[in-house]
């Protein structure tokens, strides 16, 4: 039994045992437990990732555990990497739930499956075999909804978005079942050489399975609504550890299982990421609700990280294995940065939700007064997330346009129109998604507060701080030292590609010309701001000074109704993006009854709806509730046409088999 | 480039002196260029019309280095015109106080020098005398564009 094996034992025992205490226990001390249990298995999980990521794999066989096939686990460099990335995202949201819980009262059962939620995800990157990974996908799936479901009784929103999220999840389930059925089932190691056209059916079920459970466009409409009800660590946990998972299914299936495969796989791979990214960018740039932002972004990231797993399926159908390792490190750098800063976001928003009782960027503002180290967590993870040095997304997506870059002189004709379109795509993903996040903080914690709640959010307790700082800390890590981590992450990615970043400081590339220091640029940044800073305060110290009012046209004082909200700052994007964005806006003016020429009110009205949805899921939901309706004449209530049926059911199914015999 | 940011740096500002014939500026640092900010404190709107002339076109009293801005914060003179009306009192002493000192107030009109038409009337606090130290003043009702133009240049000295 080695490392790995025992601390993933280690994690799902002490998942399992804080959910029977959580049952057990008192209300006042489930949430400890609950956070507690969430915790350890995450540090047990990271123990384990990172164990099998050094290269410490193993594999174990539970025969009797479920009938037919048995459960057969099993973890190799890839898989640790996606386990520990799960831990270290359940290790701050565990802490942070200790706190969160204890304030908003949830129930027994939402507690209870926390850690079992914890403990699933860690177990589906470890499953070897198709039937391990389809039970561990389901439990994850069901645990995850009743987190979901978890403030039900509170907010009526909560059932629909569950209800969006079960049958997504369900399709999405339904999808990979029968992806893997047709492979054959059995291992998921082993490489399988299926027939061309076969295998094509396989991948695209497998990406419309796992590409659902990433948010990936068109199949994302679910996370923006679970996203934002679940409570705030669950939040995190989906949105950082959970989203990973379809991805780590993605790689598993496409280069692991099947090896490869041709180039048009790639190609759809890499324009469904493209797609993503730059769509989720946009609806979260017009979001106005906090934690539907942060799930908009989720999609966006997704689709950069499948930007990256594209290429380098592109640049590994070609030959170039040392760009396609490349390209799948920054995907993985990217889906590591990912976790830590939208761990971070989550959690600082949900105390945000909590504190001042609102989500709505037009209802916040000026919570800096209030909570002044929320408002620097979150400061640290918008940076993190805007592709801006020194923030951590900023290192792995300039490791995917090193990647796509250099990959334009091999790649053929399809590559020379793709690639440039991808980087055109990544730039305007990284330029909207720092628009977005000025417009989340500068909107939300900046400025003065425009609502009671918000005038009066106090800060969150230290167990939920302790929560963010370790998530910030993981965001530090990864952008400043990004070569402490790059090394594993080459090696993850080499088992299926090239080895291709090196360096510590300054990361290098290896087989193509590329150097960045993300700790010198950090260092010279801060040393061009400190300089700023003194030469501001030295520069007027000469001079006679004198304290003036603010000016404010000489009127009253400034009131919050004339502050910049998150609506009128998105405005100018939505102008540019009209046609893919469809706004819908209507003026309603009524007049005074004496005379036509006097207005009494004048009525606004903007609504950003999500396109996809409207365009494909409300036809599909229609035709789904009209056959329904088709469907009732069949079914009156008559016992005696029940019969019927039945009879004559039994009747054509003798005749057929006659026939056919 | 380097070169002639050591031409900008050695020739310093290049500008007609002030000539002085009709008087130096009120102050000497502002050196022959003036930022002018245009308070309304209750005027008919007559005196506009004629500040608007001024800068306009035809009397272009921008040549004599006055400009008018959009903030007291950039301004080093306050074109004050009309009667300080009780509203707009104090807003008036905000924006004189907002403006960067060393500061100058010209009173145009009539109405700003001594209520003119307006004096004892409802909501009149008094003249911008009452309210703020008064620098220059430009007489008529409404004054000449030629009369305001003199007046700046007083300011300018150009
Ligand atoms: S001085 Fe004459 S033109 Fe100017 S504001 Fe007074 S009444 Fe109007």
């Amino acid at each position: 039994m080695n490392l790995t094996e025992s601390a993933l034992g280690l994690a799902v025992g002490v998942a399992a045992l804080a959910a029977l205490a959580v049952a057990a226990l008192p209300g006042r001390w489930r949430p400890a437990c609950a956070g507690a249990g969430t915790a350890l298995a995450g540090a047990a999980g990271v123990a384990a990732g990172v164990a099998a990521l050094t290269g410490r794999p193993f594999s174990l066989s539970l025969p009797g555990l479920l009938p037919l096939s048995g459960l057969e686990f099993g973890a190799d460099r890839l898989s640790g990497f996606f386990i520990a990335v799960t831990g270290a995202v359940a290790v701050p949201a565990g802490v942070y739930a200790t706190g969160y819980l204890r304030h908003s009262g949830t129930s027994r059962s939402a507690c209870a499956f926390l850690p079992l939620f914890a403990a699933s995800m860690l177990l589906v990157p470890a499953a070897a075999w198709a039937v391990t990974l389809l039970a561990c996908w389901e439990l994850m799936a069901l645990t995850s909804l009743l987190q979901v479901l978890a403030e039900h009784r509170r907010r009526p929103e909560v059932a629909e978005a569950g209800r969006w999220y079960a049958v997504m999840t369900h399709l999405g389930f339904a999808c990979i079942l029968a992806a893997l059925m047709l492979a054959g089932g059995g291992s998921l190691l082993a490489v399988r050489h299926l027939p061309a056209g076969l295998a094509g059916t396989v991948f695209v079920l497998a990406l419309a399975g796992f590409g659902s459970k990433a948010g990936i466009v068109p199949l994302h409409a679910w996370l923006p609504r679970a996203h934002p009800e679940a409570p705030s660590h669950v939040s995190a946990l989906m949105s950082a550890a959970m989203v990973n998972l379809g991805v780590y299914g993605i790689i598993r299936t496409g280069f692991g299982l099947l090896g490869g495969g041709a180039r048009w796989w790639w190609l759809l791979v890499l324009a469904l990421g493209a797609v993503s990214a730059v769509y989720g960018i946009l609806q979260a740039a017009m979001s106005s609700d906090l934690k539907r932002l942060l799930g908009y972004s989720t999609t966006e990231n997704m689709g950069l990280v499948l930007v990256g797993l594209g290429a380098a399926g592109l640049f590994a159908g070609t030959g170039h294995r040392v760009l396609a390792g490349l390209a799948l490190t920054a995907a993985l750098l990217h889906v590591a940065g990912h976790a830590a800063f939208k761990t971070l976001l989550f959690l600082s928003a949900g105390a945000v939700a909590q504190r001042a009782g609102t989500r709505d960027l037009d209802a916040l503002g000026g919570l800096r007064g209030g909570m002044p180290a929320t408002t620097a967590a979150f400061a640290w993870g918008a940076l993190a997330a805007s592709a801006l040095p020194p923030g951590t997304a900023f290192v792995s997506e300039w490791l995917l346009l090193q990647a796509l870059i250099h990959g334009l002189p091999g790649g053929g004709t399809a590559a020379a129109v793709v690639l440039p379109t991808a980087v055109a795509a990544v730039a305007l993903t990284a330029g909207l998604s720092a628009a977005t996040f000025v417009k989340a903080f500068g909107t939300g914690f900046l400025a003065r507060p425009r609502s009671d709640g918000a005038a009066r959010a106090a800060e969150a307790p230290g167990s939920m701080l302790a929560g963010m700082a370790l998530a910030g800390a993981a965001c530090a890590v990864l952008a400043l030292v990004p070569g402490a981590v790059l090394p594993a992450l080459a090696r993850a990615a080499a088992m299926t590609a090239g080895p291709a970043v090196a360096g510590l400081v300054t990361l290098r590339l290896s087989g193509a010309a590329g150097e960045l220091s993300p700790l010198l640029l950090a260092l010279a940044v801060l040393a061009v701001t400190l300089v700023a800073a003194g030469w501001l305060r030295v520069l007027p110290g000469r001079r006679a000074r004198r304290a003036a009012r603010l000016w404010d046209c000489g009127a009253g004082p400034l009131t919050a109704r004339m502050e910049y909200t998150a609506t009128a700052f998105a405005e100018p994007l939505q102008r540019v993006f009209d046609d893919v964005l469809a706004p819908e806006t209507g003026i309603d003016v009524t007049h005074l009854d004496e005379a036509r020429y006097l207005v009494a009110a004048v009525e606004y009205r903007r609504r950003v709806p999500d396109r996809v949805e409207r365009r494909l899921y409300q036809p599909a939901l229609a035709a789904v509730r009209a056959w329904g309706e088709a469907g009732r004449r069949l079914a009156p209530g008559s016992v005696h046409r029940y019969l019927g049926y039945g009879f004559y059911a039994v009747v054509a199914l003798l005749i057929v088999l006659t026939v056919t015999r | 480039m380097l070169n002639l940011w050591r031409k900008i740096r050695a020739h310093g500002r290049v500008a007609e002196p002030p000539v002085g014939g009709r008087g130096y500026p009120l102050v000497p640092g502002l050196r022959g260029s003036v930022q002018v900010r245009h308070v309304d404190a209750g005027s008919c709107g007559g005196c506009e019309v004629e500040i608007g002339a001024a800068f306009g076109p035809v009397y272009d009293a921008e040549r004599y280095g006055a400009r008018l801005v959009a903030s007291p914060r950039h301004a080093d003179a306050l074109l004050v015109t009309g009667v300080v009306t009780r509203n707009m009192s104090e807003p008036l002493r905000r924006t004189y106080d907002a403006v960067p000192a060393p500061k100058l107030v010209v009173a145009v009109g009539d109405c700003a020098r001594d209520c003119g038409v307006f004096k004892g009337a409802y909501g009149v606090a008094g003249a911008v005398g009452d309210v703020l130290p008064v620098d220059a003043e430009v007489a008529g009702c409404p004054p000449r564009p030629e009369a305001i133009v003199a007046a700046v240049r007083g300011l300018t000295g150009r």
